[in-house]
């Protein structure tokens, strides 16, 4: 059911002095599919969410968006490709409002001399961010309210509606059910299978092993900067995965396939 | 989410307005200022008057434009104690241009002072925004935080004035033909101050209506967020200290015009000023809240009570301590404000 191979990291690197983050990790994502990433703390997760939304440059390997090279310099390089990151707890910015935080980076300018001066059409975007995150199936009390005044489940609703508002490609979402109580963390988890439905490729990274296996069709396994497994989510039991995470089930390297 | 909780949600945000407005910064600085006009008039009624308007205005424009500047860099997460030292500076190589390389007679008016007055301006602009290049430099490229690169900056600046001045004001006011622009007798508005309410009015809509304003908070709010959501954080911090620099050079023309003369200590303290207006005004200096009309209310407020406590024959020595009150008050404001808010 996925479809053709969209975002493809091969044999990326990268070290933080004499730290080996990321040690030749390799990952192809599918149009259409879920990519679950697991991996214990420090077994370069994070990292590797920084390569792929192109807030670092790996050291070694190459980037493929849909099979062109790609060198990302900054994050906005990356935003403007289609690939829309969610970053763990600080994806928002709290004095700023809903439409404010969705458009940030995007804004729409009013028509005419003030446009050019960078003036804001901030009534249209509040009205276009409301149904964006509708669209989504996220709802918000009111757009033009400050995000310090919503709830931690809302919170995240608004960080992950705008990152699949606008994803037209890939969207990477890092531990984006934390802090969740179990009705949030479920309407999260809708949200992914929705874009998914929308043929975006979905990285999810998560510590929550319920929600990995309830949610993705594969499950790259990360263990001290190495891919050490690779495989459909079906093959996991929830005993294997945590076997696999901590390393007390032995696994083969795998060679690209 | 559903509809009940909805129209519960929709009710608790007009009740939020409506305590917002209540508790609102600006609404509050206006019943302080009402205060202050009240209780100075009803104990010295010649306070209410134009001159005393006037004398309160010119003393506010040189602190509102570092003010304004300061407003975007404190709402961004930094903050400029440059300024002072930046409104010396600039006077100094101001004047020292107009004297020795336009050979300006102080003396000179009408059609040949407006030329003298534009290059003047234009120079002390041109040394602000090299200050404040300065401090984006030690900020972004040695990742120096803000409090200590404006710090040396600050040094540098007062340094320099001295040096080029010798020590001693270049010029005097006796026979100063520009301080017309200054004159209090005109009414309540000098010229000079009307420009400052020009230039505080387009900067604020910048604040609040632009995307400059906009990423200013944005930075000061989270910067990590601002960053991945494609920002250029270093480019917009260069651009928000090179404002305040700008704005301070344009105070440093402003102090010139009424003293007659540029002078090194000039703008020696008035960062505290400003940073006093801002605060008072309502920003936080974690970053990424601020207003404008606060603190130009904030500035009004500190110079309407140092005019009113010198009118009823208070000490000026009591000044400091009655700022250091409204500095504190305005705090424990703002901390009951956000608990509430957290609370609410």
């Amino acid at each position: 059911m996925s479809g053709d191979v969209i975002y493809e990291v091969k044999n990326v690197s990268k070290r933080y002095g004499s730290v080996v983050a990321l040690d030749g990790a390799s990952l192809k994502l599918h149009a259409g599919e879920v990519l679950g990433l697991v991996g214990d703390n420090g077994a370069g997760k994070s990292t590797l969410v920084k390569v792929l939304s192109g807030a670092h440059k790996p050291d070694g390997g190459q980037i493929f968006l849909d099979g062109v090279e790609q060198s990302w310099s900054s994050p906005r390089q990356a935003l403007d490709a289609g690939i829309e990151t969610l970053y763990q707890d600080s994806g928002l910015a709290p004095h700023l409002t809903v439409s404010q935080n969705v458009f940030l980076g995007r804004e729409k300018l009013v028509r005419g001399p003030l446009g050019a001066l960078g003036f804001l059409a901030s009534k249209a975007m509040e009205t276009e961010a409301h149904a964006d995150l509708e669209r989504v199936g996220i709802a918000v009390p009111s757009s033009s309210r400050s995000v310090s005044q919503l709830s931690g489940g809302q919170r995240q609703a608004v960080a992950i509606g705008r990152a699949v508002a606008w994803a037209r490609k890939v969207i990477i979402l890092d531990e984006p059910t934390n802090h969740l109580g179990a009705r949030q963390a479920g309407e999260v988890l809708h949200v992914i299978q929705a874009a998914k439905s929308k043929g975006l490729g979905v990285i999810f990274i998560s510590h929550t092993l319920p929600h990995v296996l309830e949610v993705t069709d594969r499950i790259v396994v990360l263990r001290l900067g190495k891919i050490v497994k690779d495989a459909p989510t079906a093959e996991f039991t929830s005993d294997s995965l945590i076997g696999t995470i901590t390393g007390s089930i032995q696994t083969i390297k795998l060679d690209g396939d | 989410m559903t509809d009940s909780h909805l129209a519960q949600s929709a009710r608790s945000a007009r009740l939020q307005q409506l305590t917002q407005l209540a508790t609102n910064q600006s609404t509050i600085l206006v019943g302080v200022m009402i205060l202050l006009t009240i209780v100075f008039s009803s104990l010295e009624p010649k306070f209410l008057s134009a001159l005393t308007a006037n004398n309160i205005l010119t003393d506010w424009g040189s602190v509102a434009l570092i003010a304004v500047g300061q407003t975007f860099v404190i709402i961004s997460g930094g903050i400029d104690l440059s300024v002072g030292a930046t409104i010396g500076l600039s006077g100094v190589v101001s004047a020292w241009t107009m004297a020795n390389v336009l050979g300006v007679d102080q003396t000179i008016k009408g059609g040949e002072a407006s030329g003298a007055l534009l290059i003047g301006t234009l120079v002390s602009v041109a040394v602000g925004v090299l200050v404040g290049l300065t401090n984006a430099f030690l900020i972004n490229r040695f990742k120096i935080v803000p409090f200590i690169a404006t710090l040396s900056t600050m040094g540098a600046a007062l340094g320099f004035s001295v040096i080029i001045s010798k020590g001693a004001p270049i010029g005097s006011a006796s026979n100063f033909a520009l301080i017309s622009a200054i004159d209090p007798k005109v009414n309540p508005f000098s010229w000079a101050v009307i420009v400052v309410i020009i230039v505080v009015v387009i900067v604020g809509l910048f604040l609040h209506k632009s995307r400059f304003g906009l990423y200013t908070y944005a930075i000061g709010s989270n910067s990590f967020a601002a960053r991945a959501a494609g920002i250029n954080v270093e480019r917009h911090l260069t651009k928000v200290y090179v404002l305040s620099g700008a704005l301070a050079g344009l105070a440093g023309m402003y102090v010139y015009l009424r003293l007659g003369a540029g002078s090194p200590s000039s703008g020696t303290g008035r960062e505290l000023d400003a940073i006093a207006a801002v605060v008072i005004g309502g920003a936080s200096l974690m970053g990424g809240v601020g207003r404008m009309l606060g603190t130009v209310l904030g500035a009004l407020i500190l110079f309407t009570v140092q005019s009113g406590l010198i009118m009823i024959g208070v000490a000026p020595d009591w000044k400091k301590v009655v700022v250091a009150v409204l500095i504190a008050a305005a705090v424990a404001v703002q901390t009951l404000q956000s608990k509430n808010r957290r609370t609410a």
